[in-house]
């Protein structure tokens, strides 16, 4: 991993593309601005995962307990 | 006019017959799964479920149960980035389908929870669908619906 120090107000490119500017640092927060090219997705690591996980399980439903929970709430709409 | 080709495509619930215009294209896949593009989206069981099977048409092993999640919930509000509009290439808000992620555990089906965080939002008339992680939300992971 290459490890870079930078103060709040400095920038670093990656590549020639994404700017990383740390604005600011408070305690155990660092608050940073990102310009990236409007056709990058920028996610959280953490809901990233959490959401891959998520779909994970929503794959791996057995075809037993799929239908059963169809059953289970096949009717609510229609009965308003 | 006769144009509305099937095609028939193994699924985890067996063989289903597709329309081509009932396949949806993923430009940045799902999350996880980013190489994996097309899915149909099928009905579990015949009739008025809130449940789909969201099926990889090139993999038939690959389809993740999905649901309406305005069917259990009132008020769900999905934001999407100006990146997600441009990829969906909404013109209008109701092209718009929204479908959120199942988890049931094993053998406790009545224990079924939605994710609210990662909805799929999908352009029903375009068929271009992109799953939008709901960053700031405070939306829950495993919302439990309560049976009607």
């Amino acid at each position: 991993m290459l490890i870079l120090t930078r103060r709040p107000g400095e920038s670093l490119y990656l590549g020639d593309t994404i700017k990383l500017k740390i604005l600011s640092v408070q305690g155990k927060q660092i608050k940073i601005g990102l310009e990236v090219p409007e056709d990058m997705t920028v996610y959280r690591e953490e809901v990233y995962l959490k959401i891959k996980e998520q779909n994970k399980q929503a794959l791996e439903t057995s075809q037993q307990d799929l239908l059963a929970a169809a059953a289970l709430w096949e009717k609510k709409e229609p009965r308003k | 006019m006769g144009k509305e080709r099937t095609k028939k495509i193994m699924t985890r619930l067996g063989e289903r017959e597709v329309s081509s215009d009932g396949i949806v294209y993923f430009p940045r896949g799902l999350i996880g799964l980013e190489d994996k593009r097309e899915f149909a989206l099928l009905s579990v069981r015949e009739g008025e479920s809130p449940f789909f099977l969201l099926q990889c048409v090139t993999d038939p092993g690959l389809g993740l149960l999905v649901a309406d999640p305005y069917s259990f919930l009132d008020k769900y509000d999905v934001k999407l980035e100006n990146l997600d509009r441009k990829t969906l290439k909404i013109k209008n808000i109701k092209q718009l389908a929204i479908l959120v992620t199942v988890t049931i555990p094993q053998n406790r089906p009545e224990e079924t929870t939605l994710n609210l965080q990662g909805p799929i939002v999908i352009n029903t008339e375009a068929r271009i669908g992109v799953q939008v992680p709901q960053t700031d939300s405070g939306y829950p992971t495993h919302f439990s619906p309560i049976r009607g």
